[in-house]
């Protein structure tokens, strides 16, 4: 039989040879990382106004551009139809996406460094928007140009939903623009219809009225329509929890739901500062008044009933929970509808979930004896913006990409698709968005917009919240006083004055 | 030193002859070797670079207020940064905090990791149980931090359920609970981390003079008494490396406590390294993030020291004082 030793094929390697080899690799490595780092590319073909549209569009075909973004449904749907705009303009757009605290870390730092390796970011209106307004360029200078291809409705703010503008464009000065309005997530209840309606007699047997979820539920009926579940789930364990908050480990989830509920009593604001501007110097918070006692003491009392796992939810997870079933109402952003609605991924799916607005504050809980209770609604308004340590060819040709994200079509398309949640008026008056209001719907968000765009985000429902260049301090320090409230470390009126006393340290007061 | 001399000879004188001083010490002196320190340039110049560059950066920046904008400079600010630290009641928490969570750590998994090396030892299925003893190690401890936030979910955990199935957890939270959370922490700490220090005392192990074990067992001594007064002293090397090891990684890890609960709840988790990392790449307040970098990075060098103080060979100890 033929066979051939071993020996005369193997060639020991020697270790020349090999370091040699190591080296190679080392440096081809080294090289590659840096060709990867150094990625964007600009081409551009000259224009001038009297050009014709597609010449605008494809002024700087050829040319590559990173966007970094949140994980959310538009950014997802924008990448998956990221051909439309290639073949639209020729401009490559690499979009990458991530959570939201790792977005604010790569982009603080990108635009901290000028060395502009995002050339688009997204800009969450407090996290993001808030401390690097500075980075961003001035996109008024690009909406007048009439060598790009601008959109044929504008960006002045009467083309977006109320105050979305102002809330994700405009930082400390009114005039400079930021960024456009690319998505929102706007706080409205999903809550359990079909338990609702089939537990309504205990409940009243209980609370002597009705279990059912209106206008004018209050969180003070919250705090019942929870402490029922509770009982309930203690004796049935297929029957859910009734509420939980969002807490978790970011800063802003749980400042913003806080916030919803200390609005919703006397429209209590944290800071004396119009909150469609922001203000670099805010001055002594209004923490610790006894305003803010009061309102913590009532969200203490929410939490003392809520979710036994309360403290570990953020906002992502907490959808989870309600659509594994764990509880039977959620204050939750109305992109998540989408997800709710999905039977494959939730048990709440299938006409079990109505949607609302916030439950209104609770009389009671105000300290100066009025009726002035509202509906809180806040938002998180998701822009887009420039990074202006860009050069200006990469800014003009990061401004197309904007602007046609932004756009009417754009949006209608992410609706369409995984579930969007526009910022341009113009997207709800489509009939098929308007027929999508009720069920079935192919678009499943669609269901909450009379809860979101025709009543939570109306005056003066609606609190945007402080915009401080400072907003991540401020975020973490409400959220460890409020924690260390609802564990029963610190007292409501101790929780708040501690709130006070580093608000006001970081604000030099 | 060399000479020219005369010699006498069988034969005569032979002339011109180079002779040396014979002084003994000069037979055993080591030739001047000032090449190797040429040759250690480029090994010192790259340490220089990655660790003497940024320790220089690093102090730079705790004396400053940085401004990373382009074209702004940065600000002196004396002792500002450190000043500060003294009355900033998180930075304190999270040193008490780290305290905690570090001695927690090492207590459970030294002990843990030494009695597995123990059972390991000479059993028949070392080689496979090491294999799969060594498995959560390879783990990226992001992942790891994820596997066990899962486990501890309140919705559908499985670790969350044991323990309610068996009374420990009636109605409550894993990483909701201040009190449970910092457990669940060291808990998955101590399951990622412990076969580092079981492997290297099973290294140990094996070094453990045969002669010395034989010949105690001759005098009477039972396993127990066998394990404590000879390999004991034997590992002390190998346990110092372990610890070391352990006590400056728990000083800098921050991966599963940033998963699991970000510091939270009620910061009843901040150890220090998570509020640097907030400090530093949350807030962007390089300069008193380097601040509590560098009080971090003393003490860590000053605890290293300590522990190799404590833990030093006693065997090396005796020798020691018998050259004395």
């Amino acid at each position: 039989m033929f066979s051939m030793p071993k020996k005369a094929l193997y060639k020991p390697i020697s270790r020349r040879k090999f370091l040699e080899l190591g080296g190679g690799v080392a440096t081809a490595l080294g090289a590659g990382s840096i060709a990867v780092g150094m990625n964007s590319v600009i081409t551009r073909r000259p224009v001038y106004a009297y050009s014709s549209d597609e010449a605008k569009w494809r002024q700087y075909e050829g040319s590559k551009l990173v966007f970094m973004s949140e994980n959310t449904p538009p950014s997802f749907a924008i990448r998956d139809n990221i051909q439309a705009f290639y073949d639209l303009t020729g401009i490559e757009v690499e979009i990458l996406t991530d959570g939201l605290p790792t977005v604010q870390q790569k982009v603080g730092i990108d635009l901290r460094s000028g060395q502009a390796d995002y050339h688009l970011n997204y800009v969450q209106d407090k996290p993001i928007g808030s401390p690097f307004a500075d980075f961003y360029a001035d996109l008024n200078e690009f909406s007048v140009d009439d060598t790009l291809p601008l959109d044929p409705q504008g960006y002045g703010s009467d083309v977006w939903f109320e105050n979305y503008l102002d809330a994700c464009g405009v930082y400390y000065e009114r005039g400079p623009i930021r960024a456009f309005p690319y998505d929102c997530a706007v706080s409205c209840t999903f809550y359990r219809q079909d338990l609702f309606e089939q537990l309504t007699k205990d409940f009243e047997a209980d609370y002597g009225y009705r279990l059912e979820f209106t206008d004018e539920t209050t969180y003070k009926d919250m705090v019942d329509i929870t402490e029922f579940f509770g009982k309930m789930h203690e004796r049935d364990s297929s029957i859910p929890y009734g509420y939980a908050q969002h807490h978790g480990s970011f800063g802003w989830t749980t400042q913003l739901d806080i916030q919803r509920h200390m609005y919703a009593q006397n429209q209590w604001l944290d800071f004396a500062v119009d909150d469609t501007l922001g203000s670099k110097n805010p001055g002594p918070t209004n923490w610790g008044d006894a305003q803010s006692v009061k309102a913590m003491e009532g969200y203490k009392a929410l939490a003392d009933v809520s979710h036994p796992d309360n403290l570990t939810n953020g906002t992502l997870e907490l959808n989870t929970v309600y659509a594994a079933g764990g509880v039977a109402m959620q204050i939750q952003y109305h992109e998540f509808a989408a997800s709710v609605e999905d039977a494959e991924q939730s048990v709440a799916a299938g006409g079990k979930t109505a949607y609302a607005m916030g439950p209104k504050g609770a009389v009671e809980w105000n300290t100066d004896g009025g009726d002035n209770v509202v509906n809180a609604t806040n938002c998180g308004i998701g822009g887009i913006g420039i990074n202006a340590g860009a050069s200006m060819d990469l800014q003009r040709a990061a401004f197309i990409f904007a602007s046609w994200a932004c756009s009417h079509d754009t949006q209608l398309m992410v609706l369409r698709g995984v579930g969007g949640t526009p910022t341009r008026k113009s997207v709800l008056d489509v009939p098929e968005v308007q027929e999508a209001r009720n069920r079935p719907t192919t678009m499943p968000n669609a269901l909450t917009f009379e809860a979101v765009y025709d009543k939570g985000i109306r005056t003066p429902n609606m609190v945007l919240g402080p915009k401080l260049p400072k907003s991540n301090e401020y975020h973490e320090i409400v959220r460890v006083g409020t924690q260390q409230c609802i564990s029963g470390e610190l007292s409501a009126q101790e929780a708040c004055e501690s709130i006070r006393e580093e608000l006001d340290s970081i604000h030099d007061v | 030193m060399a000479n020219i001399a005369n010699i006498d000879v069988a034969g005569g004188v032979v002339r011109g002859v180079r002779t040396v001083d014979y002084v003994p010490e000069d037979f055993n002196r080591r030739p001047p070797r000032y090449y190797l320190l040429w040759l250690m340039l480029p090994a010192i110049l790259l340490l220089a670079a990655i660790s003497l560059y940024p320790l220089v950066w690093l102090i730079y920046m705790s004396l400053h207020e940085v401004q990373l904008a382009p074209g702004k400079s940065d600000v002196w600010a004396g002792i500002d940064n450190f000043s500060r630290l003294a009355t900033d009641k998180k930075f304190l928490r999270g040193w008490l905090t780290l305290f905690k969570y570090s001695a927690l750590c090492l207590s459970v998994e030294i002990g843990l990791g030494v009695l597995v090396a123990v059972i390991l030892n000479n059993n028949r299925f070392e080689k496979i149980l090491v294999t799969i003893f060594l498995m959560p190690m390879m783990m990226a401890p992001v992942i790891a931090g994820f596997l066990y936030m899962f486990l501890y979910n309140g919705t559908f955990g499985w670790y969350f359920w044991i323990l309610q199935s068996i009374g420990l957890l009636e109605g409550g939270s894993i990483l909701g609970n201040k009190f449970w959370a910092m457990f669940a922490i060291v808990a998955t700490d101590v399951w990622q981390w412990t076969p580092l220090i079981a492997l290297i005392t099973l290294a140990g192990l094996k070094r453990v003079p045969q002669d010395q074990l034989e010949a105690h067992m001759v005098d009477g001594a039972g396993p127990f008494r066998n394990f404590f007064s000879v390999a004991l002293p034997n590992l002390y090397p190998f346990l110092l490396i372990a610890i070391l090891l352990r006590f400056m990684d728990n000083f800098r890890f921050i991966d599963h406590i940033l998963i699991m609960t970000g510091g939270g709840p009620a910061n009843a988790t901040k150890i220090l390294p998570t509020y640097l990392f907030d400090v530093s790449f949350k807030f962007f307040e390089l300069g008193r993030g380097a601040a509590i970098a560098f009080t971090l990075l003393l003490l860590t060098i000053l605890l290293g020291l300590v522990l190799t103080i404590v833990f030093e060979d006693p065997t090396r100890k005796l020798r020691t004082q018998r050259e004395d």
